[in-house]
């Protein structure tokens, strides 16, 4: 098990460099210099020259690439702050040690996954740590701020979307299975049909003109708002106000991310349900003389969620990328608009930050559905 | 003469498909003793499945419906039970084991907890002694190791071992009635031969009665008191073990037996085929259903379909029109195959 995640975290490495080789390549092939722009501007000379030095930018191009990476996994600032994070790393070691010696369990790969979880977040909360991303061409300050100062909203609506797709279409998919063919079964194919090859755009905007726009002239009231993630009188409200506007802020955005893997979800629970309901070992559960519902929750249910994992964690990993297009379309300050922004004006820092974050997390996602997949099917072995 | 353990009577099990209705089982009537254990024999469609999952009540609607008949166990009727009823009947009373052990076990819970699931289902015990009949039930079907094998899961088992679990947990509940549907179709030889034998003497030993589904005539000889052979949703005969092996009275019980290789040295010039394939059950021929493969076959068989009726002095019974006329036992196709293995 240790020396399959650390295979995969080597091969990881391999991916993550490979990545960063071909967007980086990309970056230079698409013509228009990332100065081009500041030089209309006779004042941002110096911050040109401060700009050319940090970069290597009068070298050659892979000279470019080798100072970008060198700067991108130096440690600019590190500090701890107290022994926890040592405490935290050295028992989750030992844990880890101890568990694959000694216990011999189909679970082994949860308990290490929660273990480094909980070790990881507490070691993280008590240092400061900074990556040496330089600064943005655009004026935007420090690269590593300005992508992390993003990541809060792009996870509140990412994590809301993702729970609004896993809540309904996980059992909408289960519900379709379970009633082939009958008349619910169809609608919500019909449906997942059209959520799923309806363009984001005209989902995000029709959201905007039904929801908020019309809605608010019918009755008179401000139930959505079509941009942003809090009014401007946050600050001042109450508890209650303040849930209340986050959610109207954060509903239609949410929605339109969620439809489409809401749709994807239903689909997929749907067939792998599908499978497992005809499956041999299914007939044999109801020749027990279980009764069905304990024949569809205890028996078809763990097998029918096994292919899920691996979907819903990439999910997750694209996640972190923030949605490009909805939070454009709602005026969303989340790592998505930095990144199309950061695209338009070849501010080549900021793109490659936000391609090896989104590629790290592929490569972790990646990892934790394997673990969980060996979690969840005893056939699957890592050894 | 002892009560009946099961007494079926013009069961007709229909499948609706877009080509038709299929008439997988049409019309079967047949009684089963405690302890009898009777072989069901036929070729792929010729309704033995279906006719097991009638009994177990397992076929699904839509698709599949029981249109008539009676299923009596033990003077119950088992197609007027509510769900609840025939839940408790399942795997307590009726216990079915599947012809593919390699897919009929759950593949990600433990054997243990199939097997406790099972118990605890129809025995009101406690967790722990439901673990305890569990390895009783293991080590009866001679799985080594018992207690420990519990805690593994289906692939860590070999097929036949597999097999062995499925038995195991069939039993565990001391049905009246087990029902296989080719229980060794899937393994090997050698395990086949295991595996018969040990479900031979389980049965013996608990007065288990035992329906036989396969479609392998060796392995009825060995195992089975009385056979019924199926064809194309009906049954063209049935009878003792030996009175269809010796004097088999309708051609197609004749034909298989002829297309049966022998292991006793008296070799025929090449194995007996029946021509054809079986009719199609959406579209049945008029009269007999075996005619058009039948080398015996007279004008009334292309119009009027034989009932089954008894014959000669024993038990056996025949669905044909010319079975006085036709002295079969005198014909190539020759005798003695009670002692062959399977095959």
């Amino acid at each position: 098990m240790l020396a399959y995640i650390t295979r995969r975290l080597v091969y990881g490495l391999v991916t993550l460099l490979a990545l960063s080789v071909i967007v980086f390549t990309l970056l230079q092939a698409s013509g228009g210099g990332p100065l081009d722009r500041l030089k209309l501007n006779p004042r941002m000379q110096p911050f040109i020259q401060q700009l050319t030095e940090q970069w290597g930018l009068d070298q050659p191009v892979w000279k470019q690439y080798t100072t970008w990476l060198k700067n991108y996994v130096s440690v600019q600032e590190f500090a701890v702050h107290n022994a926890i994070p040592i405490i935290a790393i050295v028992g989750a070691a030992v844990a880890t040690f101890l568990i694959v010696k000694f216990v011999r369990s189909q679970w082994t790969g949860t308990y290490l996954l929660g273990i480094w979880s909980v070790a990881l977040y507490l070691a993280l909360r008590n240092v400061t740590i900074r990556f040496n991303w330089g600064i943005s061409f655009q004026g935007a300050g420090d690269v590593w701020d300005l992508v992390f100062s993003r990541t809060g909203a792009t996870f509140r609506l990412g994590f809301t979307a993702l729970a609004i797709a896993l809540i309904i279409g996980i059992p909408l998919g289960i519900y379709q299975a379970i009633r082939q063919y009958s008349f619910f079964d169809q609608l919500g194919t019909i449906g997942a049909f059209l959520a799923f090859s309806t363009p984001i755009f005209i989902i995000g905007v029709g959201l905007q003109i039904v929801m908020a726009l019309y809605l608010e002239r019918w009755t008179g009231v401000k139930l959505f708002y079509v941009a942003g993630m809090n009014s401007p009188g946050y600050p001042d409200m109450s508890i209650v106000g303040k849930i209340a506007d986050t959610a109207q802020h954060l509903t239609l955005p949410a929605i339109s991310i969620a439809l489409i893997s809401l749709a994807g979800y239903a689909r997929f629970q749907r067939a792998s349900m599908l499978e497992v309901l005809h499956s041999d070992y299914l007939r044999t559960a109801k020749a027990k003389g279980l009764p069905r519902r304990k024949v569809v929750i205890k028996h078809a249910l763990r097998n029918a969620m096994i292919p899920i994992v691996t979907l819903v964690s990439l999910d997750v990993a694209f996640m972190i990328g923030g949605a490009i297009i909805t939070e454009s379309i709602f005026g969303w300050p989340g790592v998505g608009r930095l990144y199309i922004t950061a695209i338009g004006t070849v501010d080549y820092p900021v793109v490659m930050a936000i391609v090896m974050v989104i590629g790290i997390g592929i490569v972790v996602m990646n990892l934790v559905a394997d673990i969980l997949y060996g979690v969840m099917d005893p056939r699957v072995r890592y050894d | 003469m002892t009560e009946k353990l099961l007494k079926i009577e013009d069961l007709r099990t229909y499948f609706s498909t877009e080509e038709g209705v299929v008439r997988a089982v049409d019309g079967i009537s047949f009684d089963l003793e405690p302890g009898e254990r009777r072989g069901v024999v036929g070729e792929s469609g010729s309704g033995k499945s279906v006719t097991a999952m009638s009994i177990m009540r397992l076929i699904e609607p839509p698709a599949g419906e029981i249109v008539t008949g009676t299923i009596e166990f033990k003077g119950e009727n088992l197609l007027e039970l509510g769900e609840d009823e025939m839940q408790a009947i399942r795997g307590g009373k009726i216990a079915m084991i599947f012809q593919d052990p390699m897919t009929a076990l759950n593949p990600v819970y433990t054997i243990g907890d199939q097997l406790v699931e099972t118990i605890m289902l129809h025995q009101h015990v406690s967790k722990k002694d439901a673990r305890g009949i569990a390895i009783k039930a293991l080590e009866d079907v001679q799985i080594p190791n018992a207690p420990a094998r519990l805690e593994d899961y289906p692939h860590q088992f070999s097929g036949g071992m597999r097999q062995r679990v499925m038995i195991a947990m069939g039993l565990s509940c001391n049905p009246d009635l087990l029902i296989a549907d080719e229980p060794t179709t899937a393994l090997d030889v050698t395990t086949q031969a295991q595996i018969m034998d040990l479900m031979l003497k389980l049965a013996e030993d608990r007065g288990t009665a035992v329906l036989l589904i396969t479609h392998d005539l060796g392995v009825v000889a060995g195992f089975c008191d009385t056979i019924q052979v199926m064809y194309a949703g009906g049954i063209v005969e049935e009878g003792s073990v030996e009175d269809i092996f010796h004097n088999p009275q309708h051609p197609y019980t004749w034909g298989l037996l002829g297309s049966m290789t022998r292991l006793d040295g008296k070799h025929r010039a090449r194995l007996h085929s029946i021509a054809g394939a079986p009719p199609s059950v959406i579209d049945l021929p008029v009269g007999c259903r075996f005619r058009p493969r039948c080398e015996f076959a007279i004008d009334i068989c292309g119009r009027v379909l034989p009932a089954i009726r008894p014959i000669g002095e024993g038990d056996q019974s025949v669905a044909c029109h010319r079975a006085e006329e036709l002295d079969l036992k005198t014909l190539d196709v020759d005798v003695d195959h009670t002692k062959e293995v399977a095959s």
